[in-house]
């Protein structure tokens, strides 16, 4: 089970962003988080992806409370929570081709297809992966900048997936992706769900997929303006 | 355009040029420091003596060349330590932030607000008159312009989603570090340490100038030059000349190749935009 | 095939005919690299004054090839053929064979104008709005008085002629959105071309600048919307009148918003609106083809091979047109 209870979530100590949020997404689930621009959304992804730390309350997974953020979370709980983000652009090092950028997970010390023996098996895992999210084996090859956002971020997928998460946080995962892609990103999403080996928080501004996609959907409330001559950095 | 795109080939044929003159010409002649000749001291450029010859009667178109050669290895040597140097620090400040950074970068600071020559010259007094001396005393004042830049690349990559997914996926920050972050900076590295190249000669032919560096007897850009004052006040316009020359030329050639290169890494690439 | 419009009685001010684009390939890589890029396919559609067409299709079908195309800012590599007649009262002339001068001086921003996607990230950071269009409006318009032009620009966007002193890092995305569509109206251009404008942004302000189009168009523009959100044109009935599909850099099926959305006519378009989350989130198998490896005609039947029948003819019925004929209904 992944929760958050009554957290307060931000960037700056002293002014959450994000006040009092219970959540609670077990496998087998997809929770919807749904808000306007600048309601937190993405801080809240980040908190429960224990990238950023809480201001208050609490995020465990499976029962666990991490003292930590990042690198300070022990590896197997960090591997527990992958997630997704709205620029497949940015999600990736561009250096990579999508074969490396799937395979990153694998390669990582402590699981058994890392090193320098495993090649083969590393790459029998990413075959698997990227036809699972669609990915054809030329594309494989491939630099970033020489495919479209909708193949990078199934890519980002087949990552996310290689790092055998047991909840998967979609922050606006198909913000950036048409309508095609959006339909075979969840889809392969929902299969896992439906096989009661993820659980999910598909975070989103589009309600329309929320209500067919998730479960159950919590509202975050737009977030007060702080100064009215100066919105918030949303321009960005 | 015409220009931007001539520099970098330009710099690297004039480089070419200067560097098999340093390494040929003193290889086929032989270049031997104790053998003097005071009958043909101070002679004019002529066939025989292209560039002339200095007060001991030396050859001065083997002799700048091989004041070329050892020029040119310190700084090579020097611009190579000090990116290693600069990179890793600036990763590692970078990537552990926190005291760590605002050591590091507090000690740049320190090093950064002593004069260079200074602090090279403290250096220098302490092993005098040997290479590792001098080398030494380059790469231990010149680290810091890599360190800030390879630091800054870092820090603008450090919070990317793709550094958070790495994160995610169970790496560890060494991994982060070396696989993600350092490669990424290690352009803007690679022309930071070009663009030292031609500091690394300058400082390498104060010291020795000042007499701090090599040995008089052995040959470097630096040596020759601190050698061309007795003969200059005696008409021998070329002792200054032609080391001067290459000295110059060698700045301009390889700053037209790091500011070239740089050209090159930070254009747009072409074709993104078909996708 | 001409998207027809019923009600038209006015020439179209921008009339696009059998545009097609190629892009040759350099050097390879390391791998065999086909020469051309097939970008866009004899593509034809009038844009009308005060009618909106909206162009959609997947990511990568050469959608936004078509605006660099009438722009002429395409790289060098592309060759264009074709024609696209720009007519009004300034006169007659074809955006692809006038000259780049002529383009830069007497066209782009003072005939036929861009909506750039992103608008945040197309203004300059360190000048305010205000500074931006001003400067806009005295290279168009010389003679008028920059500040009371620009005041009234921000008026028919829905802007305070107090949020153009911002910069725009304190724009929120909405009111970035409205500065780029100032500046394109800023030449009072026949024709503006809007390329992705709603990309990244949430729904209100989908619906808002999409609203915001509808008004360019009711004052007399033709517009173009490049887009691939067909749930928004879905959502905001009356958003745009004419819609266009576009696959694999052909036009697939055109003809009124309404009735395309309703009962569409092209396999294609029928699976694209499945694929939404109103139609019931059904992926489309496959993904869209290499555009340097392409058959003569349709090439959906590569991708869903039964679904229709891979003609290169155009069946026209009133103001619809489509090309190549469905062979079985698919789920809709």
């Amino acid at each position: 089970m992944l929760s958050a209870e009554r957290m307060d979530a931000g960037h700056q100590p002293g002014v959450p962003v994000v006040r009092g949020l219970d959540l609670t997404v077990q496998p087998g689930q997809v929770v919807g988080l749904a808000g306007p621009s600048g309601s937190g959304k993405t801080t809240v992804a980040r908190v429960l992806g224990r990238l950023l730390a809480p201001l208050a309350g609490s995020v465990t997974v499976d029962g666990y409370r991490s003292p930590g953020v990042r690198y300070a979370v022990p590896r197997a709980s960090r591997t527990a929570v992958a997630m997704l983000f709205q620029s497949p652009r940015l999600s990736v090092d561009p250096r990579l081709s999508l074969a490396d950028v799937v395979a990153e997970p694998l390669r990582v010390r402590g699981t058994p297809t890392a090193g320098r023996r495993n090649t083969a098996a590393r790459s029998r895992r990413v075959a698997e992966l990227a036809e699972e999210v669609g990915l054809t084996g030329d594309l494989l090859q491939r630099r970033p900048a020489e495919v479209s956002d909708g193949q990078l971020q199934r890519a980002c997928l087949a990552r996310a997936l290689a790092q055998q998460p047991r909840y998967l946080v979609c922050d606006e995962m198909t913000a950036m992706l048409d309508a095609s892609t959006t339909a075979a990103l969840v889809g392969v999403v929902r299969d896992r769900v439906r096989a009661g080996s993820l659980g999910v928080v598909a975070i989103s501004h589009d309600e329309d997929l929320l209500a067919v996609w998730a479960d159950s959907t919590v509202h975050l409330p737009a977030h007060p303006p702080v100064a009215t001559t100066r919105a918030a950095g949303t321009a960005r | 355009m015409a220009d931007r795109d001539l520099r970098l080939p330009l710099g690297v044929g004039v480089l070419v040029l200067l560097v098999a003159y340093a390494t040929l010409v003193p290889w086929v002649a032989g270049v031997d420091d104790r053998v003097t000749d005071f009958s043909a001291a101070r002679l004019a450029p002529s066939p025989g003596h292209p560039f002339g010859t200095d007060s001991a009667g030396r050859d001065l178109f083997v002799r700048t060349a091989a004041g070329l050669r050892v020029s040119l290895l310190i700084a090579v040597v020097c611009a190579a330590l000090s990116t290693v140097l600069g990179a890793v620090v600036g990763a590692v400040s970078a990537a552990a932030g926190g005291w760590v950074d605002r050591l590091v970068m507090r000690l740049v600071d320190g090093i950064n607000a002593v004069p260079h020559l200074l602090l090279g010259i403290v250096l220098v007094a302490l092993f005098r008159g040997s290479l590792v001396a001098i080398v030494a005393s380059i790469a231990l004042t010149h680290w810091t312009q890599v360190a800030r830049i390879v630091r800054a690349e870092v820090l603008s990559l450090r919070d990317r989603p793709h550094v958070d997914a790495a994160v995610l996926g169970g790496a560890s920050r060494w991994r982060v570090v070396h696989r993600h972050l350092l490669p990424a900076a290690l352009p803007q590295a690679l022309v930071a340490a070009v663009l030292l190249l031609p500091h690394a000669v300058w400082h390498e032919s104060t010291l020795s100038f000042l007499g701090l560096g090599l040995p008089p007897h052995r040959p470097s850009l630096g040596t020759l030059l601190e050698e061309a004052r007795s003969s200059l006040l005696l008409g021998g316009w070329w002792t200054l000349l032609f080391p001067a020359l290459s000295l110059v030329l060698t700045t301009l050639a390889v700053a037209a190749v790091g500011s070239g290169v740089r050209q090159r890494i930070s254009a747009p690439r072409r074709g993104a935009t078909l996708r | 095939m001409t998207t027809g419009t019923i009600t038209t009685t006015s020439l179209p001010a921008l009339a696009v005919t059998g545009l097609t684009v190629r892009f040759a390939l350099g050097r390879a890589r390391g791998r065999r690299i086909p020469p051309q890029v097939h970008a866009a396919t004899d593509v034809s559609f009038d844009l009308h004054p005060g009618r909106v067409l909206a162009l959609v299709g997947e990511s990568g079908c050469g959608k936004s090839v078509l605006t660099g195309a009438l722009l002429g800012l395409l790289p060098a590599n592309a060759t264009v053929t074709g024609a696209a007649g720009l007519s009004g009262p300034a006169g007659s002339l074809d955006l692809l064979t006038t000259g780049r001068t002529t383009l830069a001086r007497q066209v782009r921003g003072r005939r036929i104008a861009l909506v750039p996607q992103s608008a945040a990230t197309s203004l300059t950071p360190v000048r305010s709005a205000r500074a931006q269009l001003e400067e806009v409006v005295r290279e168009l318009c010389p003679g008028t008085d920059a500040r009371v032009r620009a005041d009234s620009l921000a008026e028919r966007v829905g802007l305070a002629p107090a949020d153009l002193d911002r910069f725009p890092h304190e724009l929120s995305g909405g009111m970035a959105q409205r500065v780029a569509v100032a500046l394109a109206l800023a030449g009072e251009p026949q024709v503006v071309l809007a390329d992705e404008p709603t990309a990244g942004l949430d729904r209100p302000l989908v619906d808002r600048t999409l609203g915001l189009l509808r008004e360019v168009a009711d004052a007399g523009c033709a517009v173009l919307l490049i887009t691939h959100d067909l749930g928004a044109l879905r959502r905001v009935p009356g958003a745009v009148d004419d819609v266009a599909v576009m696959y694999a850099g052909r036009l697939l099926e055109s003809g009124p918003a309404a009735d395309v959305l309703a009962a569409p006519g092209h396999d294609y378009t029928r699976e694209l609106l499945a694929a939404l989350p109103s139609g019931g989130l059904v992926p489309i198998p496959g993904q869209p083809p290499q555009l340097t490896d392409l058959p003569a005609g349709c090439a959906w039947h590569r991708r869903r091979p039964g679904r229709c029948d891979g003609g290169d003819v155009v069946h026209r019925t009133g103001a619809r047109s489509v090309r190549c004929r469905a062979l079985e209904a698919g789920p809709c």
